[in-house]
């Protein structure tokens, strides 16, 4: 056996080693370590309740509206109000162009330019790859970056800056969104739909969408093989994406996207089939986690962040969450497979969640978000209100669960006396990256890292690099 | 045209190629550049040095960027921002040999790349700090590649030809920096005592303000004149408050009390739901963000400023608490923050009966200030209609 420490990852959000058992060419143990810490938790403790707003966003700079989302939940929890429908909409239309931001970012950015290594050069899909999504230098990021800060544009029309905003309240938006705002808000949406469907996809979004099998999504990258998708699923045949990197956890969602009557894409857990989810099994184990041990896993809302450098178990800053004592997966995968997109759950139940099947979640809920978009800019109605107010108690407990573009995203706030007597926070990448729990159990990432090939003399092996990749991590989120 | 007049070109000067390489006009080239010597408070003749220093590939200073205790925010911000595209100009006017974030290779090859270009461009890099450094407990709380950021930006600074610090965190310790601050969090200036650092404080800073800074920094060979907090002159000044366009509402104590409420559906001053722009140096006002133009930016769009760039106020003073008015002190019948929500309501006097005859006092001027409000809330609701 040989011991590889693979690490630091760039192009990766944050600060992330992984430590990995390696015999015959296959891993046979992982572990992962997220190096970062900051405090967050600690530093809200005996701040007034609304400043969770000011200081939660900074969690992270590309997650940040979903943190806001969370602690605005919460809050509003507390108070005991909800945000009027233009209120809604615009968290809504915030949330949704984080989360396509972030995943069209990450295809890009983060995840294809592996497919651009040398060790693939004998590949006929490499040249167009190379080509494509060579870091930094690549043609893809010139076609991306304008579209992407295109898209930013709607961040400042909503929210006045990205990242770090503080118009999401718990009453609704801080801006009413006037009809001009709502007519160059509809442009953006239209620019950037018009870029996913001449270079992401090479199709409309509707059509993407309405893919509904593993068969059908194989006769469509045959006939989109030239766009950017296209090339992602032919090269992730060749390699049998497919089967790599599969956790065989069960898959967790809160649920997204508010409506009238609940949320547009439903909360639940899916193992081989779909199950309603009871937050209140979520517990926090920190027995392989650099922090003061409990006596048993607590659950959020009573749950502590003591750091302690010194602990001879421990391999992480991040804690091993757990619900009902069992490891979960969550990402884009997870909600959609809880949604019941067939797509999605057709792959799964032939082939299992591996590499493939998170990124082309990922792209599918980029095709099914962007029209659902345009449909609430159209639904804003200017003039009416988008805030309602509210009063804070002096003693509230109430948790804010949203769904990141990473996954599962909640806030377990306890307020006493007027101040926050007690604030944890469990990112999605906590619950994927999480480190072994007292039982000995890894988390999603080290599970699915067993058994992935590792080639002779391989420093930083390219099918790690892809299986850590496609779970989309988030490093500074994860400890936050 | 002759070489020494205000409006010549050294004949090297490609602007094809630059057209090219920028994907912009000239004349969008030469608007941009004229526009960032006017923020310098430069003229034309500094226009015309900055468009050749960027047209003169030969001047591009390699560039080490590390990443602290942060959100990568900064970064995020300059990759969204544009005009023209201000990614492919920060990609093109320096050479960016290593960066975490955006880096092709993985794990300890980069590590060695960044060793390699530090020892290469020895005395002539620009380090670029993104991220606070914490120094609690030796510096354990941020690791990478098996270094501390302790020694990381120590080893980096000690051969740099200049330092920034990108963000509120590399500038003076950040959101993590707070009360009680659990890992000693610091900034760059802070940790490099006795070196010069340039800091560009914003939680998001404002890309246009880190391009302004290394624009000069590639035209004149030096950083811009800074003050004694490090930060550019041309870019940390003058007071939020100095430039806000509700500022006249707050001249006439004019104030959104409540999100939502009439006086923040007028577009009202924000003062009284804590708004830190007269206590914070930053020019949002003129710069806006996101570039959509239109009032886009945090007051803008109808939430206070809570003082993100300036140290010791972003993530020290509350939310919702009043601000220290650097310019002028309102008058004491401003309403206190405190008794925002309907200061007139029976409870409110209630409690203030109890609270004791000091506040009662208090009450009894707010009162006074918001009849004497009340026939300007009638002419202005008639006339304004801006900002909602």
């Amino acid at each position: 056996m040989s011991r590889l420490i693979v690490g630091p990852f760039n192009r990766v959000e944050g600060d992330l080693e992984v430590i990995l058992d390696v015999t015959d060419g296959r891993v046979r143990a992982a572990r992962v370590r997220s190096s970062l810490y900051r405090g967050f938790e600690q530093i809200l403790q005996g701040k007034a309740p609304p400043d969770a707003l000011v200081f939660v966003p900074r969690i992270c700079g590309i997650c940040s509206v979903s943190q806001s989302a969370a602690a605005a939940r919460a809050l509003a929890g507390a108070m005991g109000i909800a945000p009027p429908a233009n209120g809604r909409l615009v968290a809504n239309l915030i949330q949704a162009v984080e989360n396509v931001a972030d995943h069209v970012t990450h295809f890009y950015l983060f995840f294809m330019p592996d497919f651009a290594r040398p060790c693939y050069e004998s590949q006929p899909w490499w040249r167009a790859a190379a080509g494509r999504f060579t870091a930094v230098r690549g043609a893809a990021a010139g076609d991306f970056l304008p579209a992407r800060a295109g898209l930013m544009r709607s961040m400042g029309l909503l929210a006045g800056k990205w990242p770090h905003t503080l118009t999401l309240q718990p009453g609704g938006s801080t801006h009413p969104v006037n009809a001009s705002g709502r007519l160059r808000l509809l442009r953006v949406l239209r620019e950037f739909r018009q870029f996913l469907e001449r270079v992401l996809f090479g199709d409309a979004l509707e059509a993407v969408a309405a893919i509904a099998s593993s068969d059908e999504l194989a006769r469509w990258a045959e006939r989109h093989a030239e766009s950017d998708f296209g090339l992602f699923l032919r090269a992730a045949r060749a390699l049998n994406l497919r089967a790599l990197g599969q956790a065989g956890v069960a898959f967790m969602s809160y649920g997204a996207y508010e409506q009238e009557n609940g949320r547009w894409w439903p909360a639940g857990i899916w193992s081989g089939g779909a199950r309603p989810l009871d937050p209140a099994r979520i517990a926090e184990d920190v027995s392989h986690a650099w922090y003061a041990d409990a006596t048993e896993p607590l659950p959020p809302s009573r749950g502590s962040t003591l750091p302690i450098a010194d602990k001879d178990a421990a391999y992480s800053w991040c804690k091993a969450p757990r619900l009902g004592g069992e490891a979960v997966e969550t990402g884009a995968l997870a909600r959609q497979l809880v949604a019941g997109h067939p797509l999605v759950r057709d792959m799964i139940e032939r082939e299992g969640g591996g590499v493939e099947a998170r990124v082309v979640a990922r792209l599918l809920e980029v095709a099914r978000l962007l029209p659902a978009m345009e449909h609430w800019a159209e639904a804003l109605r200017p003039g009416e209100p988008f805030s309602v107010t509210g009063e804070l108690p002096a003693e509230a407990e109430c948790a804010g669960l949203v769904e990141a573009a990473r996954g599962s995203l909640g806030h377990w706030l306890n307020i006493r006396r007027g101040r926050i007597h007690n604030y944890q926070i469990i990112a999605p990448t906590t619950w994927n990256f999480s480190p072994r729990d007292r039982v000995g159990q890894p988390g999603a990432l080290e599970r699915a890292l067993v058994d992935v090939p590792v080639g002779e003399g391989e420093k930083s092996p390219v099918a790690v690099q892809h299986v850590v990749r496609s779970f989309d991590p988030c490093m500074v989120c994860t400890v936050h | 045209m002759a070489k020494d007049s205000n409006f010549s070109f050294d004949a090297s000067t490609d602007f094809a190629a630059i057209e090219q390489r920028l994907g912009v006009s000239r004349r969008t080239f030469l608007k941009f550049c004229t526009g960032v010597a006017a923020s310098f408070g430069l003229g034309t003749k500094a226009a015309f040095a900055m468009a050749e220093a960027i047209a003169n590939p030969a001047k591009r200073p390699p560039v080490i960027w590390l990443h602290g205790q942060e959100c990568t925010g900064p970064t995020e911000s300059l990759l969204r921002s544009e005009q023209p595209t201000f990614e492919h100009l920060i990609l093109d006017l320096i050479s960016l040999d290593y960066h975490q974030t955006l880096d092709a290779g993985a794990g300890h090859r980069v590590e060695a790349v960044k060793r390699e270009a530090m020892e290469k461009y020895k005395g002539k890099y620009l380090l670029v700090v993104e991220g606070a450094i914490p120094l609690a407990q030796n510096g354990i709380f941020c690791k990478i590649g098996g270094q501390t950021m302790m020694d990381a930006t120590r080893e980096a600074a000690e051969n740099a030809a200049a330092i920034v610090a990108f963000g509120s965190c590399a500038s003076w310790g950040g959101v993590q920096s707070a009360a009680p601050n659990p890992t000693g969090a610091t900034g760059a200036p802070q940790f490099l005592k006795g070196k010069t650092v340039v800091t560009i404080p914003g939680c998001p800073p404002n890309p246009a303000n880190f391009l302004g800074t290394v624009l000069y920094f590639v035209t004149y060979g030096k950083l811009p004149p800074i003050d004694d907090k490090g930060r550019p002159k041309w870019a940390y000044s003058r007071l939020i408050h100095e430039n806000c366009y509700r500022r006249p509402h707050f001249d006439a104590g004019r104030f959104a009390t409540q999100f939502g409420d009439e006086g923040h559906r007028q577009g009202w001053c924000l003062y009284k739901l804590g708004c830190k722009g007269p206590e914070t140096y930053n020019n949002c006002p003129s710069l806006e963000y996101n570039n959509v133009g239109g009032g886009v930016w945090p007051i803008g769009v109808g939430h206070p400023c809570f003082g993100c760039s300036e140290q010791g106020t972003g993530f020290n003073k509350p939310m919702f608490s009043l601000a220290e008015v650097k310019t002028h002190t309102p008058p004491n019948a401003f309403p206190n923050i405190a008794d925002r929500q309907n200061p007139t309501s029976s409870t409110v006097v209630a409690a203030a009966a109890v609270a004791g005859a000091a506040v009662g006092a208090f009450l009894g001027a707010t009162a006074v200030a918001g009849k004497k409000l009340d026939g300007k809330q009638a002419e202005a609701s008639q006339s304004a209609d801006k900002g909602a």
